[in-house]
């Protein structure tokens, strides 16, 4: 049992068992999340993890940047500790780039095909 | 033939059809933080009507977060010579969710009703596919192309339904070498398919990562298909002219080999042709070049997402949606096509902030012709993720159709002053409208056999 806590819903608290995704446990508790294709695909789940530790290794969407970022894909992670999230598109400020503006380092790509930066 | 089918005996009689009074636009919130359904958006686009250029109807999906996208007709002028057949049924696939939404569209044309909403597990569970793309009907019945497996990996297939809209299975006996999926387009007289590829939905869906491109992550590569074994028999490497190759489009004439793709990155248009003995060739015959922009390091490419060919085959229609124009080329000689109008809407360099008086966020994107060729109906929005990396703004402002008066007698196009629907004024928030169809038929749906 872990304690999520959504800072950008006044802090509200909802204790989740870990036997579904996040995204799952915290609809069934009646939080409004959005969510797409829901099996880490499509990141429009996508929250800002805060503070904490997630497993998400089943997230095929985020590139090194936004797992940097904090970005979490609420469809497949599950909490391993407590944790605190930002959720919806106010959590999206860094999610999304402008490619042509501001490109990714070979480390920022997604696990498949990054480059180690020490490489 | 006289008949009493679907459709049109030929293009140049659709061409004679009554104009449009209505159309169909899909409208999302997915991706858009407002929690909605999705919509179909019925258009009066009649002017003598007091609604003209309104958003008279909205039906919403009966879920939230399938990103409606495309749609196509259960039947078209494929069909017209089988008189149990009726245009009724407009399919709207969602990208996200992969359900699939059967929208009869005849019983009150102006408000459609759910008919039937095919389970996007029971399509992963019958047939291991996802991400729909592109529906057509072939005679009486359906396929739709998926561009990845249950697990979102490319290159995914084709989903073929009946004509009550029951899962068959696979259409495809082969997918041979093909690496991607996306739209596809068939030309029965010459027994071909042709399928152009973007990118497997874990690729595409969460945003554009341009560097992805360069480590093979999206299409370079047209298939030529055996229509009637269902398997690919050629394909093309178009390199570096060819990234990103989107919309596939046959002639209409039934007889014609002659087929066009615009490829989105690259931002050029492939022609394709049978040559007298009876090899498939291929060549560029439009380039759309990359656009400095002052402040960032990389070009801009058009993103040349969408083409459109009149029913008359006379002229192809394209968009840039980074850059902001729409082009109309005349393609009288398909080896040798002549740019005969362009207008500018929205896009990244600010060429058309403001049109008819609404700012632009977004730029043109997907687009319908008339069946006559006079009105083309543009809307601004490609995809929720797309939209939020390239124009953030939209999630405040929403998409917009403007309409564009073409001239099919000496070539030219005109903002229509008239005429604007503004989809960030929806009741429930702005949304983004995309693709558009006419209950009639329209210039991207009709194959004739």
């Amino acid at each position: 049992m872990n304690i999520i806590t959504i800072a950008n819903r006044e802090n509200s608290k909802y204790e989740v068992k870990g036997r579904k995704p996040l995204l799952d446990e915290l609809r069934d508790q009646g939080v409004d999340l959005p969510y797409g294709c829901k099996y880490g695909g499509c990141i429009t789940c996508a929250a800002k993890l805060l503070e904490g530790e997630v497993d998400q290794r089943a997230q095929v969407a985020l590139n090194n940047r936004q797992i940097n970022d904090g970005y979490v894909i609420l469809c497949v992670a599950r909490a391993k500790t407590d944790a605190t999230f930002e959720i919806g598109v106010e959590s999206h400020d860094k999610l999304y780039r402008n490619p042509f503006k501001d490109p990714l380092q070979p480390h920022e790509l997604k696990a498949d095909i990054a480059v180690p930066k020490d490489y | 033939m006289e008949c009493c089918g679907p459709g049109y005996s030929s293009p140049a009689d659709a061409m004679k059809a009554p104009r449009e009074k209505l159309l169909y636009t899909i409208a999302i919130y997915t991706g858009t933080g407002i929690q909605k359904p999705d919509y179909l958006a019925t258009v009066d686009v009649d002017p003598k009507s007091l609604t003209y250029s309104q958003v008279i109807h909205r039906l919403e999906m009966p879920g939230i977060g399938d990103e409606l996208h495309h749609m196509g007709w259960n039947a078209c002028s494929s069909c017209h010579g089988d008189s149990s057949m009726v245009r009724k049924y407009l399919l709207l696939p969602g990208v996200r969710s992969n359900n699939i939404h059967i929208i009869d569209t005849a019983s009150d044309p102006s408000a459609p009703r759910l008919h039937k909403v095919i389970d996007g597990a029971d399509i992963k569970s019958k047939a291991n596919l996802s991400g729909p793309h592109t529906v057509h009907c072939l005679g009486s019945e359906i396929i739709i192309s998926f561009l990845g497996d249950a697990k979102g990996e490319a290159p995914g297939g084709y989903l073929h339904l009946d004509k009550d809209f029951e899962i068959i299975g696979r259409w495809e006996n082969s997918m041979g070498n093909i690496k991607f999926g996306y739209d596809f387009w068939y030309q029965p007289r010459h027994n071909v398919m042709v399928s152009s590829e973007w990118a497997a939905p874990n690729t595409f869906m969460p945003g554009f990562d341009l560097e992805e491109v360069g480590h093979l992550k999206y299409g370079r590569e047209l298939h030529f298909w055996d229509f009637e074994k269902r398997e690919p028999i050629e394909t093309m490497y178009l390199g570096e002219d060819g990234l990103i190759p989107l919309e596939v489009k046959f002639h209409h004439d039934p007889d014609s080999t002659h087929g066009f793709c615009g490829a989105a990155l690259s931002s050029n248009v492939i022609h394709w042709w049978k040559d007298d003995v009876g090899k498939w060739q291929w060549e560029k015959i439009i380039d759309v070049e990359n656009e400095a922009h002052p402040e960032w390091p990389i070009p801009v490419p058009g993103v040349m997402s969408a083409i459109l060919v009149s029913m008359d085959d006379k002229y192809l229609y394209l968009n840039n949606w980074l850059h902001g124009d729409m082009r109309q080329y005349d393609i009288s000689d398909p080896h040798n096509p002549k740019l005969t109008g362009q207008v500018w809407m929205g896009g990244l360099l600010g060429k058309a902030p403001i049109v008819n008086g609404i700012a632009m966020a977004g730029g043109p994107q997907m687009f319908q012709l008339s069946l006559d060729g006079k009105r083309l109906y543009v809307t601004t929005s490609l995809f929720s993720t797309w939209d939020n990396q390239f124009y953030p703004e939209i999630r405040e402002r929403g998409g917009v159709m403007v309409m564009i008066d073409c001239d099919p007698v000496n070539g030219g196009m005109k903002i229509n002053k008239d005429f604007l629907v503004n989809f960030g004024e929806e009741p429930n928030g702005p949304s983004r409208c995309h693709e558009a169809r006419y209950p009639g038929g329209d210039c991207t749906s009709d194959i004739w056999l």
